[in-house]
């Protein structure tokens, strides 16, 4: 259970937005052509059946009973059942249809969406929030599902059922349908009144939702601070005014339903009135058959109740719309980082150069300047320096997390831009600060390093590191769940996966950023050495948050204000006197 | 519900007058007659209109308020209900109760009266039917029982593919969560392949349940619809033939086809109601079950009141455990804290420590022995008074969506502005709350701006300062400040704790440092009690805690510590895992300014 979404701008769909979705949504249907001639033409004949009942009661009480004529009556009474059956089973199969195209398309979306989402590169995830992108894969496509299972079968045959009645009324009685229309322009005008108000009743409920259950989670999550202090009045107080809220916007959506709901049946039997004064008349007239008048009034009920779904419908369609349009928002979203069209293969060890790099977030403010390095293989480089400096950002464009603005960074003389995504993780490894683990067996975890590695590997891969006796020794050894996030393993085991997962891709440049809250006393230890075990004879580029880190690194880089301000070994930067030096004087005398 | 006997009334009369019309008019070439019923119609049509919407508003007046009265009733009756019960019971659950729960009743509640007037429908139609032709009364409506025997099991067979498709949804939120939540690591090791395969397996999953729940309703959807068809062709039928022996007049089989017709929704919503008031029941015992747990922790019938000022705390031969029968956590453990001292709480993880704070301000109740302020048994206050004058600071910080200010303010809303920013002064937040955009008026919280660990434990400090208890308690509660900043905060501390009785749960040395006095706790009993110097001069096991913790926070930079790493180890630190999804709040503790902080 979460706290529901909040409601976006964009929870309403114009007209230029739904000719886009359907534009989009056209190709991705295209697999499903077959499934959909077949559900179109089981609607049709599914409406048809119940578009004959009343003809078939016309045709009994006319040419049957008024004449007299039993035969052809029991004529109507046959083809009559053989139409409902015909109705049932063209129904039967338009259910399942309608599904196999619905379910199967919102299955491709989900794959595609996703798909995409891993796509794109890491400045998308630093620009977005990760809720939203979540509630696209979440909340967009249920609501998406929801028309496919509730509405998109309803929402044809009501259209239908109402073209088609409309169409043999005319040809039945085109004078009698005139008269039907007399309450046509006050149901189109309430029916486009109910339209907006039900939808801002709608997302105003939809918002409302989500604000009692906010309150509603913070109240319970925050119960021992609110006791604590003795608020809990207050508490209920707060909470009270969005469920008050709440009711108000519930109530006002049915207000909207009310009102809207008799001027449909008002019309509905304001109509059969009309019928009845006027074609009774007609009769009367000889204009009309009885069979005729009692095929209006039975229709009619099929005109009137079609009309009513549909307006209950209007919100999930409208809703569904929006959804498909941020969907395919998202889709239209290219990857910051290009793939090359001819991509070169790295080498298996070389030199990793920082050329001249500069770079900026938005394009107009700096983060870095001119930077240049070099760094030999298999060196250990530390970098330290101010949050917000650019530490991190350097350390990113070493990986290619990003690109960079100015310049370039190379790999053993490749452009790493001309090297193919893959090919870039087989070479440069980034070790995340945290250990972060996937639901699933520790096995299942390491694996992650290279997927198609045997168990022997990951074995060998946790034996490099000194691991492979501890993870066996839990009950379950490597084939223990970690379950969800890892929760079941502590901080510093979770970072001992991530650390095999790293020594199985086995890459030539290890990218770190260094933890900034410590381990428990255990592990803390187990999590250096083993560390220490990985980075032997690799590339390292740390971004270190202790000193002791920078200490044992080979070279220190100091990041400030965008540049490379001072670099150099830990003893010739202490010597310069510089930043470096004052922070470590700093240090040591902190350490007593 | 007369609005929805009127109704039905109306809804009733509609197809007799058709029939009537046709009978009495048109087949007697009576001209005013035709006129006269079709009047009839559109009046009786228009009552029945304006009550339909009546009927709907009222029955989901009715409905809707008693589902906001009972989701009030229900988080009233949360808040007061004792810290134990929300250790055992995980918030998703405790919020579904308030939501899908009530939710499922309330959509029964709003068909009661829509159910009492489709039932006189049904039961007028008959009448009316039967009067005029019995045989074809039972033809006409024979197979629409059914349809309410067919609604109620389809209803019932369709709950379960849809609950497997939600879960099947929940699974597949899940991969999609943890993908981006860890999306760092996904790129970092290159794992979108992995990730992709997981996904479409869920996607799969879903498709698969969702088209079970397509075969059900392929089964009784298409049943359901061709159901009142039968009546209509037996009406046709078996009335026709009667119509053409003069055994029936035509306007009532017109009549007869119009009241088929009308009967469908009645008898379809029956077949729901069915099936949904077995749901309701189900949600309604679990809604029950909560709002009848009996808070444990109450105020005392007669209560004492405390002395105007004091602060002294005495823990009488104390035991405690969080589950009856589960490992003791304080055991016999006895303390006396003079009013105005300030004491240290040293001890390794799982020692029962940070136990000590909870018991103070009343979270849970002692097992045995006795916990006393200023000489009178803490059970014996009111709780109010008591909660009044103890001040919490917990180690994973709890914030408000609202601003800082709000958030600082929290136990006194209307404190002026200037005493505000005294307490963030003095817990070392006022500097960085002012660089924050809005500044005090800084929205914090889920869809506001996001602080750090530190910045979190300064502001709840300042919370606690504000509420200017006679005894502060400080649990970890400078754990996730950077170490450069812990000294002014430490600064102003002391300035707090001059004079009241405040008890920190602490372990870096020079936290201790600042209490007076230093009570090493170990298997919930006091091991050693002296000076910090003195303990540390004569007690080896003080050391050796001490040493713990300094390795594990070897490098002089972050202090946070043990406790999170801990917390996910099962059993290690029962005062932890006794309070299950205690930490939940996410608190980040992100707070890096170890050596960027001295940098700058």
């Amino acid at each position: 259970m979460m706290p529901a979404n909040a409601v976006d701008a964009d929870s309403r769909l114009d007209r230029r937005n739904a000719a886009h979705v359907l534009r989009r949504a056209a190709p991705m249907l295209r697999p499903y052509r077959r499934q959909m001639w077949i559900a179109l033409g089981c609607v049709v004949l599914s409406t048809g059946a119940i578009l004959a009942g009343p003809l078939l009661v016309r045709y009994g009480i006319d040419s049957g009973i008024a004449e007299g004529r039993t035969d052809l009556l029991n004529w109507a009474v046959v083809a009559y059942v053989v139409v409902s059956a015909i109705g049932y089973l063209a129904s039967r199969s338009q259910v399942l249809a309608v599904s196999l195209v619905g379910e199967g398309f919102l299955r491709d979306l989900r794959r595609r969406v996703f798909d995409h989402l891993l796509r794109l590169s890491m400045p998308f995830y630093d620009r977005e929030k990760a809720g939203v992108i979540v509630s696209r894969m979440t909340s967009d496509v249920d609501s998406l599902q929801e028309l496919v299972q509730m509405g998109l079968l309803q929402l044809m045959a009501s259209m239908l059922l109402i073209v088609g009645s409309l169409v043999l009324l005319a040809v039945v009685s085109p004078v009698l349908l005139l008269v039907c229309l007399v309450p046509v322009p006050a149901v189109v005008w309430a029916s486009r009144k109910f339209q907006r108000d039900s939808n801002v009743a709608y997302l105003d409920v939809r918002d409302d939702i989500g604000r009692t259950l906010s309150s509603l989670q913070e109240g319970v999550s925050g119960v021992r601070v609110v006791q604590a202090y003795g608020r809990s009045e207050h508490q209920v107080a707060r909470f009270r005014e969005h469920n008050d809220r709440l009711y108000r916007s519930h109530m006002r959506s049915v207000f909207v339903q009310a009102w809207y709901l008799p001027v449909i049946e008002g019309a509905s039997l304001l109509t059969t009135a009309l019928v009845v004064g006027i074609g009774g008349g007609m009769v009367l007239n000889g204009s009309l058959t009885v069979g005729t008048l009692a095929f209006f009034v039975l229709t009619l009920s099929n005109l009137f109740e079609p009309i009513q779904q549909l307006s209950q419908l209007f919100n999930t369609v409208q809703s569904s719309g929006a959804a498909l349009h941020k969907l395919f928002g998202l889709l239209d979203t290219e990857p910051d980082l290009e793939e090359p069209e001819h991509p070169v293969d790295l080498p298996r060890s070389g030199e990793l150069v920082v050329d001249d790099v500069g770079f900026s977030y938005d394009g107009s403010v700096p983060v870095l300047v001119d930077v240049d390095l070099r760094l030999a293989p298999g060196e250990r480089l530390a970098l330290v320096g101010p949050t917000g400096a650019g530490k991190s950002t350097l350390a990113k464009l070493m990986a290619r997390q990003y690109d960079p603005t100015a310049g370039s960074v190379s790999f053993g003389g490749v452009d790493l831009r001309d090297a193919s995504s893959a090919e870039l993780r087989r070479r440069i490894t980034v070790v995340p600060q945290e250990g972060y683990l996937f639901a699933g067996t520790i096995r299942d975890n390491v694996r992650i390093g290279r997927p198609e590695a045997t168990d022997a590997e990951v074995d060998a891969a946790l034996e490099s590191l000194g691991l492979l006796g501890r993870f066996r020794s839990l009950s379950e050894g490597l084939d223990t769940q970690v379950r969800e996030r890892g929760s079941r393993l502590s901080a510093g085991e979770r970072q001992l996966v991530s650390l095999a997962r790293a020594a199985l891709a086995d890459p030539a440049v290890l990218v770190l950023d260094e933890a900034t809250s410590s381990l428990d006393p255990g592990t803390e230890v187990l999590v250096e050495d083993a560390l220490e075990k990985l980075v032997e004879g690799r590339t390292v580029v740390v971004i270190a948050h202790r000193l002791s880190t920078a200490e044992r690194a080979d070279r220190v880089g100091v990041v400030a204000d965008g540049r490379l301000a001072e670099l150099g070994t830990h003893e010739e930067l202490v010597a310069l006197g510089g930043r470096y030096a004052a922070l470590y004087e700093n240090w040591t005398a902190g350490r007593r | 519900m007369v609005a929805g006997l009127v109704w039905t009334a109306a809804k009733v009369a509609v197809p007799r007058l058709v029939g009537e019309a046709i009978d009495d008019g048109v087949a007697v070439a009576d001209r005013s007659a035709v006129v006269r019923y079709a009047w009839m119609i559109a009046g009786v049509g228009l009552v029945a209109a304006v009550f339909t919407g009546l009927r709907r508003y009222l029955a989901f007046r009715e409905a809707r308020w008693i589902e906001a009265d009972l989701r009030l009733e229900l988080f009233t009756h949360l808040q007061r209900l004792h810290v134990g019960f929300h250790d055992r019971n995980q918030t998703g659950q405790l919020m579904s109760r308030a939501n899908t729960d009530l939710q499922q009743i309330q959509n029964v509640v709003v068909l009661v009266p829509l159910t009492i007037s489709n039932l006189a429908t049904v039961a007028a139609v008959v009448v009316l039917l039967v009067s005029i032709d019995p045989l074809l009364t039972v033809l006409a409506l024979g197979s629409l029982p059914a349809m309410n025997v067919l609604t109620k099991r389809f209803s019932t067979n369709l709950h379960r593919p849809l609950m497997a498709v939600q879960e099947e949804s929940a699974e597949l939120a899940t991969v999609v969560e943890e993908t981006v939540s860890g999306i760092r690591a996904v790129k970092g090791f290159g794992a979108e392949a992995d990730r992709s395969t997981r996904l479409a397996v869920e996607a799969d999953d879903i498709y698969r349940e969702s088209m079970a729940s397509a075969q059900v309703r392929a089964t009784y959807q298409p049943a359901l619809e061709v159901l009142p068809s039968l009546g209509l062709i037996a009406v046709l039928g078996y009335g026709g033939h009667q119509v053409v022996n003069g055994d029936l007049a035509l306007g009532s089989l017109v009549a007869f086809n119009a009241y088929v017709v009308l009967l469908v929704w009645p008898l379809r919503m029956l077949g729901w109601v069915v099936a949904m008031a077995q749901r309701a029941a189900a949600s309604a015992q679990r809604v029950h079950e909560v709002l009848d747990t009996t808070p444990l922790i109450v105020d005392p019938d007669v209560p004492e009141r405390l002395p105007e000022s004091g602060g002294e705390v005495r823990f009488d031969d104390v035991t405690f455990a969080y589950r009856s029968n589960g490992p003791l956590v304080l055991d016999h453990l006895d303390l006396v804290i003079p009013a105005g001292q300030s004491v240290a709480i040293v001890g390794e993880t799982a020692s029962g420590k940070s136990t000590i704070a909870r018991l103070l301000s009343r979270l849970y109740d002692v097992d045995g022995g006795a916990l006393s302020l200023d000489g009178h048994d803490i059970r014996h206050l009111e709780l109010a008074e008591l909660r009044h004058a103890v001040g919490m600071v917990f180690e994973d910080t709890f914030l408000f969506s609202d601003t800082i200010a709000a958030n600082i303010a929290f136990a006194d809303p209307h404190a002026p502005h200037d005493v505000i920013v005294g307490a963030a002064r003095s817990a070392g937040a006022h500097d960085f709350i002012e660089a924050l955009p809005a500044g005090y008026d800084t929205l914090i919280g889920e869809r506001g701006y996001s602080l750090s660990g530190g910045q979190r434990q300064r502001i709840a400090i300042a919370r606690a300062i504000l509420a200017d208890p006679r005894v502060l308690v400080l649990d970890d509660a400078t754990s996730a400040v950077d170490p450069s900043k812990e000294h002014e905060i430490r600064e102003a501390l002391s300035g707090v704790m001059g004079g009241r009785t405040t008890v920190v749960i602490a372990h870096r040395p020079a936290t201790i440092a600042l209490a007076e006095r230093v009570v090493l706790v170990g298997d919930g009993k006091v091991v050693a009690d002296g000076t910090h110097e003195d303990l540390l001069a004569t007690e080896p096991r003080y050391r050796s805690v001490l040493a713990a913790w300094a390795r594990a926070e070897e490098d002089g930079d972050a202090d946070r510590g043990g406790v999170d790493g801990d917390r996910n180890v099962g059993g290690v630190d029962e005062d932890v895992d006794g309070v299950a999804g205690y930490g939940g709040a996410g608190d980040g503790i992100d707070d890096v300014e170890g050596i960027e902080g001295a940098l700058r």
